[in-house]
């Protein structure tokens, strides 16, 4: 039963892959865009962080599963 | 392996329970429970009543000490940084978001000095994001009338009304999560390493978990909350 409840918790948090790629994707085009036009960084960085925030969520929302799961099934 | 998984199970119920400080009895048996999140908020709310006191100390116009130019500059980028997000027309709301940044800073970095944050407390956080959605709609309905803010739902066609109306549920709960999630993921990042190797390498993870992440999530949830009331009252 354990082990099952550690299998669920981990296939969660898989979720952060997701996040990961969707940062990492942003961020380069970021890092592009600025290199292009570097007098607009400020506004670039900004979005970029929004950007960042809301693809996250994703990832926390999946580590909030696999806490609840190990908790509520332990 | 048993006795980790225990360990790791026991540190996480402690973390997400809220302990019981002291209770007021209200007389008729029943009592009003304060929980330790509620305290260290009152210790956080004292020790910036006192710091922001001592700072705006002996002001001048001329002879700028060190201390003031380091206050200026600091409350001018927060200026413009409101600015920018906000909008003309929600300026008006720049210091309760001035004050929410630098509660949520401190109490994301004051598990440093022992404290627990309160912002590992779920309920600190969806106060904090119920008063951000509250904000938001009072900015919409101030600038539109109630009229024109329930004409806005139904902006830009009228058949996106529903995932309009659910992001007012969905605003505050994301807002929420994501400021719980990321301070009891961190803490539960940093418990992990602790156990694993206990010297050393933990000091290094904590800058950034501690330090870094506390303050990015401080900066996210004021920028997000400025964003939402720039849109509404657009």
């Amino acid at each position: 039963m354990t082990s099952l409840v550690a299998l669920g918790a981990g296939i969660a948090v898989l979720t952060g892959a997701g996040a990961g790629i969707g940062i990492g994707i942003a961020t380069s085009k970021a890092v592009e865009s600025i290199a292009r036009q570097p007098e607009a960084s400020g506004k670039i960085s900004s979005s970029l962080l929004l950007g960042c925030a809301l693809a996250e969520a994703t990832a926390v929302y999946g580590l909030v599963v696999a806490i609840l799961i190990i908790l509520l099934l332990k | 392996m048993d006795a980790f998984v225990e360990k790791l199970v026991d540190g996480l119920n402690e973390e997400l329970e809220c302990e019981t400080v002291f209770s007021i009895p209200l007389g008729n048996g029943h009592s009003i429970p304060v929980f330790e999140s509620v305290v260290v908020t009152w210790i956080i709310i004292v020790a910036l009543i006192v710091i922001s006191k001592l700072l705006v100390r002996n002001l001048t116009i001329d002879h700028v000490s060190k201390k003031q130019l380091a206050l200026e500059s600091g409350i001018g980028f927060l200026r413009n940084f409101f600015e920018d997000a906000l909008g003309e027309h929600g300026v008006r709301y720049m210091p309760y978001l001035m004050t929410v940044i630098l509660y949520i800073g401190v109490a994301n970095v004051i598990g440093l000095f022992g404290f627990k944050p309160p912002t590992k407390d779920m309920n600190v956080t969806i106060a904090l994001s119920l008063m951000s959605i509250i904000l938001i709609e009072y900015a919409g309905i101030y600038k539109k009338g109630v009229k024109g803010w329930i004409k806005g739902f139904a902006q830009p066609v009228a058949i996106v009304a529903p995932i309009n109306v659910l992001e007012i549920f969905i605003r505050p709960l994301s807002l929420c999560m994501r400021l719980f999630g990321n301070v009891l993921g961190a803490f539960v990042v940093m418990e992990l390493i602790k156990l694993c190797i206990p010297v050393g390498v933990p000091t290094v993870f904590s800058l950034y978990f501690d330090i870094f992440d506390g303050l990015i999530q401080a900066y996210v949830f004021v920028f997000l909350t400025s964003l939402f009331i720039n849109e509404a009252t657009e």
